[in-house]
């Protein structure tokens, strides 16, 4: 039944919301973080490295990064990636050209009314950072690399992906588009995880 | 004048309810003071600022006027209560489990509804529903709705956050209560159609058998899935369907065939469901007034006339206190239509949003989510085509085709949009043995009607990349192709009568052959950059329009200082009826109108007009019985669609025009002149002319149109004309006794106003109204367009580019040049639409579920448009009598099947559906 | 609830006490009646509704209506198709469209108006080469869906606004 359906749905969001247990959604797919010490079993010490961030690649490759880590300059919308409409590009600085910023619809917060996200600095990732088409491999590559991750150290990774807070856009995002993975809390236990063992690559 | 108008709508709506609409006040130029909505719309505005160029609404549409349903509050509406409540219609995301009701109690406290209309508060007040929208209006608790997208409630607010807050608690459709599964419901077909058509053994012998000849067959018979038999079985009941159906299987025997030389092609085709998308949303403001029992309405559609007739047939046999004494209707400018707003049910349920809120003007709009969910789509076709072409002479020997259509939910246009679609299927070619099957089936999806370039959009799809696979496949030029197979003049369409206007297939071929995209098609193939994939594609179609019943109203004035002033019953959409009727008026008199009111159904009760039987189905004996009343026409008032603005929209008021000029204008110069009425220069009305507002007779000094005017209001000569015309692919003809002459002409009904006085109706002396045989054409007036295209593809992500276009076309007499390119570079966007990009998925993933918006369903951008390389051409008219033909749909078609053919010279593979997106292209390159 | 104060066209308005999930869309049709910016979509896609936000830096921007609250407008200044034509004489840009025959139904036109309106602002106080006018002109009009025209006559309107003016809008 339809109404059932999407009851189950709203209460499956809220638990993920406050980090209760692992969940599975709809699709049979595990809809939270594992934690780093779920891990332990791995004996080998850069396997286990390389678990931590294949466990994170779950979140790296959610669309709520991956549509503002786009391969061009185009971002994407939507649980489905779609190509943003209005078309939209990077601009000079990522916030948009001049006919169409970022921040003539994308407000300080999310607006529900609307379905509309928010955020202060919302604006697309680099194009050295895309992550859109690519493995987690590829990414893990990619991330250490300060080349392409915007010349941050591993350390600076942890912050990055664990207290920027437009990174935690990603977990609640507003009415209308999952929330990656997890929580913020929990993907930077795993970066820390990770870091801390070497920052090995799956 | 109240009482006539009553009069007249007694005839026309049913259980004696009134329709009428404000009467017409001066313009209050003020601003902010609420203005008589007719002041609103009538253009251009008294006091405005427009230019004397451009269309007569550019003013007005460039300065945010009020114009559009979408735009009025009760405030704006003087004498209703100034506050505006709201309406929320909700719909069924489901079609397959029982609808359960509302789970109001989930609804936050500051979000309920004042008033909930279900299906059972409809039966309680006793609403009928007209045939055209037969089914339930709101799905009853209990039942399994009947589509995706089927209303289930109205729920009335008082203020507009609590409706706020409820509309978006509704959005997903959760609260919405559905119970067991029982698959979807099944309904019989809406139509199904045979049409065979087997020439004679020379162009000039007759048919040995087609529809003009036999009449139109259906099956009688259908297999438990609901099926049509197409069989021509043994029975007797089916005795006219066996005769025409041996016919076709006779046909299809000879399709099977094998004969070394005839090149046989059987190939299957399917079309996606579309979306008009016109950008304003449907909408209307309705107030109903218990103690004078006035239901108040301001709505935009395309059929006025029948949403007016619609709504008081929903209410004829209604309680008393739920039952109007008359409906005040007022139709406003629409945001666009493309079709999609030609007898929508819109306007009932916002008929009912006001019933059930007495006393309150009440808002009912869609938002884009709702308007997806519920608003009128395209028919996806499921098609599949044989055709048999003499591999010696490259002549076509037979087509045969098989149609599905996939009409959603209600009936709505299935019917005419199948037979259109099959009728059509064979485009501008001449082909001596034809049988073509059509059935428009129910289905669970959102409602299919009539779409921009409708049935045909979709079967000349399907024939021009079929002609262009028998090009290669012959192989043959595919331009010298299609001409050696092109309609002539007076060639037989499909149902075996010609086309009644201008046939102009080989100067479109000419054309295309001769353009430089076509011309120069290997070297640019050749000099694609590394990387691109380069093919040039080019296709043809015809395209009927108007639907075999189409009627116009019309007047014209004209007061002592010159002023002019035009009212149509057609409706502006965008089409530019409103300029075209000032620009054809002007011809005849002088001076672009002062004032244009469209869209107006009730101000014509000087004509008296009555009307009976079903134009499109009449028997002559009735239409002759009936014809005897010189009040009587086949039909008072169509809706805007089918092209037939230009043809027939302007045809009563350029007729009133020419009443007026020459009863009225020409009298007067005359004096003027001081030629005397017997002097043989007073017959010459037909050699004067008009340059700007100067009448030129010559040898005589050029007169002002004021001082002419200002005589014939002196004169007491005749100063205002109104007319109605009737086209059954030919113009009922009267005639009137006019002072001094008996005035014969294209119109059936006619009334004149002399000096300042009002309007006298005066009865035909004669009239010819078309054969009602003629109900048998399929069509008979007809344009012709054709686009090449040459398209770059990336090879690496299949991404397609236009890299140049151009569209040949012809439309007889061109009565606003500008409004002709626009409605043909519209159309090339809106084909680029249809080929590459949009698409709604049938049922549950599809629009019913109420979750589609723009950025789901993509549309063309400019971004994706060759805007500086489209090239537009039309063909001058063929003499300067030409009338005006449709156009607006024509331009739309061959772009969709010219792409695909160019898809094909690129990657030489052809896509057998639409749309053809760049993943498919990717994917076939990869 | 938040209390709001704004200009439009010139005019203050407000303080009005309005709900923060109210839209600025909703703010102008419902609250103010000022239905000249319209309603498409709702979700930011055709910009049918966008106005023009001018900020104290002197720039001015266009802005979806849809998507925003109007609670995000307190304090700034804002300009509406209604505001263009000052004592009914219309703007260059206005005139251009009308004789272009630019648009069709007309639904649009408020967004193509403002959005070219911020265009030639901004080409003012930037000048752009020749060469560069369809470009900037089709990068600042691509957002704006318009279903009847194919867009042509628009961007020809805007451009020949540019072109008859080169001293103000060329650099």
């Amino acid at each position: 039944m339809r109404s059932g359906l999407s009851l189950g749905a709203a209460f499956l969001a809220a638990s993920l919301l406050v980090g209760a247990a692992a969940s599975r959604s709809d699709a049979g797919e595990p809809s939270t973080l594992a934690p780093p010490q779920s891990f332990a079993g791995i004996a080998d010490p850069e396997a286990r490295s390389a678990a931590y961030f294949t466990e994170l690649g779950k979140v790296l490759t959610h669309p709520r990064c991956t549509n503002c880590h786009p391969a061009g300059d185009r971002p994407r919308q939507g649980d489905e990636a779609r190509p943003h409409q209005p078309p939209v590009f990077r601009g000079a600085d990522g916030k948009g050209l001049p006919a169409l910023r970022c921040a003539s619809c994308h407000r300080g917060a999310n607006f529900d009314p609307a379905g509309l996200p928010g955020h202060p600095i919302w604006h697309l990732a680099p194009a050295e950072m895309a992550w859109e088409g690519k493995t987690v491999p590829q990414i893990c590559a990619q991330i250490k690399d300060p080349a392409r991750n915007g010349g941050r150290s591993p350390g600076d990774l942890i912050a990055h992906i664990g207290d920027d807070t437009l990174v935690g856009w990603a977990w609640a995002p507003g009415r209308g588009r999952s929330p990656a993975l997890g929580t913020q809390k929990a993907a930077r236990a795993l970066v820390e995880a990770w870091v801390e063992s070497g920052a090995a690559c799956p | 004048m109240q009482l006539s108008r009553r009069d007249f709508f007694k005839q026309a709506a049913a259980g004696g309810i009134a329709i009428t609409v404000s009467p017409f006040g001066p313009v209050q130029a003020a601003l902010g003071v609420a203005r008589p909505f007719l002041a609103h719309e009538t253009l251009p505005e008294a006091s405005g600022p427009g230019p004397v160029l451009g269309r007569i609404d550019g003013a007005a549409k460039v300065t945010g006027t009020k114009l559009y349903a979408s735009d009025f509050r009760a405030a704006d509406m003087p004498g209703w209560p100034p506050q505006t409540r709201h309406a929320l219609l909700l719909r069924a995301p489901d079609a397959t489990h029982v609808y359960e009701g509302l789970d109001l109690d989930a609804l936050d406290p500051s979000a309920k509804p004042d008033v909930v209309v279900r299906a059972a508060d409809l039966a309680r007040v006793g609403v009928t529903v007209p045939p055209f929208y037969a089914g339930h209006l709101l799905c009853p608790e209990g039942e399994t709705p009947l589509y995706l997208g089927q209303p289930v409630a109205l729920l009335l607010f008082e203020s507009f956050d609590a409706f706020d807050r409820a509309r978006l608690a509704f959005r997903d459709g959760a609260l919405l209560k559905f119970g067991p599964e029982t698959g979807p419901q099944t309904r019989p077909n809406y139509a199904a159609y045979r049409f065979t058509r087997v020439a004679g053994a020379g162009p000039d012998a007759p048919d040995l058998y087609s529809p003009i000849q036999a009449g139109w067959i259906s099956p009688g018979f259908t297999e438990g899935s609901g099926r049509p038999i197409w069989a021509p079985l043994p029975v007797s009941e089916g005795g006219d369907y066996a005769q025409g159906a041996a016919h076709g299987e006779a046909i299809r025997a000879e399709l099977k065939a094998a004969d070394p030389a005839v090149l046989t092609l059987e190939r299957a085709f399917a079309t996606q469901s579309v979306d008009p998308m016109f950008l304003e949303p449907e909408a209307g403001l309705a107030w109903y007034e218990p103690s004078g029992k006035v239901l108040d309405i301001v709505i935009g559609v395309q059929s006025p006339f029948e949403a007016a007739e619609a709504m008081a047939t929903l209410f004829s046999a209604a309680q008393p206190d739920s039952r109007p004494a008359r409906i005040d209707a007022k139709f406003a400018y629409v945001g666009g239509g493309f079709g999609g707003r030609d007898h929508t049910p819109f306007p009932l349920y916002l008929a009912l949003a006001a019933m059930f809120f007495p006393g309150k003007p009440v808002r009912l709009a869609h938002d884009r989510f709702q308007q997806f969910q519920g608003g009128i789509k395209r028919h996806a076709f499921a098609m599949r085509s044989q055709i048999g072409v003499d591999r010696a002479s490259g002549r076509i020997r037979a087509f045969a085709a098989d149609h599905v259509l996939d009409g959603g939910g209600l009936a709505n246009y299935s019917s005419s949009v199948a037979v259109v679609g099959a009728t059509g299927a064979i485009g501008m070619y001449s082909v001596p043995k034809v049988d073509v099957t059509t059935v428009a089936e129910h289905t669970r999806g959102v409602t299919a009607g009539s779409m921009r370039g409708y049935g045909t959009l979709q079967t000349l799809t399907a024939l021009e990349t079929l002609i262009d696979e028998v090009a290669t496949a012959l192989p043959l030029d595919p331009i010298e192709l299609r001409r050696r197979n092109a309609l002539p003049t007076g060639g037989r369409t499909m149902t075996g009568n010609p086309f009644s206007v201008s046939v102009r297939a080989p100067e479109i071929l000419d054309k295309l052959e001769a353009h430089p995209i076509w011309r120069d098609r290997a070297a640019h193939r050749q000099a694609a950059r590394p990387g691109l994939l380069v093919g040039t594609g080019v296709a043809c179609a015809t395209k009927d329009f108007g639907t075999g019943a189409d009627c116009a109203l019309g007047s014209v004035t004209i007061d002592a200082e010159g002023r002019v002033a035009i009212h149509g019953d057609a409706v502006e959409m965008g089409n530019g009826i409103g300029t075209a009727l000032a620009n054809r008026v002007a011809a005849h008199i002088g001076r672009r109108a002062d004032a244009v009111t469209v869209a107006q159904v009730d101000v014509f009760d000087a004509l008296g007009l009555v009307t009976s039987g079903d134009p499109y189905a009449i028997s002559q004996a009735d239409q002759d019985a009936a014809a005897r009343d010189p009040r009587w026409v086949p039909a008072i008032s169509s809706a805007t669609s089918a092209s037939i603005g230009a043809h027939v929209g302007t045809q009563a008021a350029a007729e009133a025009a020419r009443v007026v000029f020459r009863f009225g204008l020409w009298p007067a110069a005359l004096a003027l002149w001081g030629i005397a009425p017997r002097d043989p220069r007073g017959k010459q009305w037909r050699d004067a002319y008009w340059q700007a507002d100067m009448l030129i007779l010559p040898g005589l000094s050029p007169l002002p149109l004021k001082a002419i005017a200002a005589k014939a209001h002196e004169q007491g000569g005749v100063t205002g004309a109104m007319a109605h015309a009737f086209s059954r692919w030919a113009w009922a003809e009267a005639t009137f006794a006019l002072p001094g002459e008996d005035w014969t002409a294209d119109i059936d009904a006619l009334a004149i106003r002399r000096g300042s006085g009002g309007f006298e109706r005066l009865a035909r002396t004669s009239v010819a109204f078309p054969p009602a045989d003629y109900n048998r054409i399929g069509t008979a007036f007809s344009s012709m367009c054709g686009t090449a295209v040459r398209v770059e593809i990336d090879r690496a992500t299949g991404a397609l580019t236009i890299a140049k276009a151009y569209s040949v076309f012809e439309c007889g007499e061109v009565l606003v040049p500008q409004v002709v390119l626009g409605q043909a570079q519209g159309g090339f966007a809106m084909g680029v639409g249809y080929a590459l990009l949009e698409t709604l998925p049938p049922f549950e993933d599809g629009p019913g579920n109420g979750q589609w918006n723009l950025g789901r369903y993509v549309v063309a951008r400019a971004s994706d448009l060759p805007l500086h390389t489209l090239e537009i051409e039309v063909l001058p008219p063929l003499s300067p009598r030409e009338p005006p033909k449709g156009m607006a749909e024509v331009v739309m078609i061959p772009v969709v099947p010219a792409l695909l053919n160019a898809i094909h010279a690129a990657t030489g593979h052809r896509f057998q559906s639409l749309p053809v997106t760049q993943a498919m292209i990717k994917d076939i390159l990869a | 609830m938040t209390t709001i104060s704004l200009t439009i066209n010139g005019k203050a308005v407000g303080p009005l006490e309005v709900r923060d999930a109210l839209t600025m869309n909703d703010f102008l049709r419902e609250v103010l009646g000022m239905t000249g910016t319209k309603f498409g979509c709702g979700a930011a896609q055709c910009l049918s509704c966008a106005i023009i936000v001018d900020g104290p830096d002197g720039t001015s921007a266009t802005t979806p209506t849809c998507v925003v609250p109007a609670v995000e407008f307190d304090g700034k200044a804002i300009r509406t198709i209604e505001g263009h034509a000052v004592d009914g004489r219309l703007t260059p840009l206005q005139t251009r469209f009308i004789e272009h025959f630019a648009f069709q139904c007309g639904y649009c036109t408020p967004g193509f108006l403002n959005e070219g309106q911020v265009l030639l602002e901004r080409l003012e106080k930037a000048p752009v080469a020749r060469a560069e006018v369809e470009r900037v002109v089709a990068e600042a009009l691509d957002g704006h869906l318009c279903r009847c025209s194919g867009y042509v006559r628009y961007h020809e309107a805007v451009r020949d606004v540019i072109l008859a003016d080169p001293a103000r809008f060329l650099a």
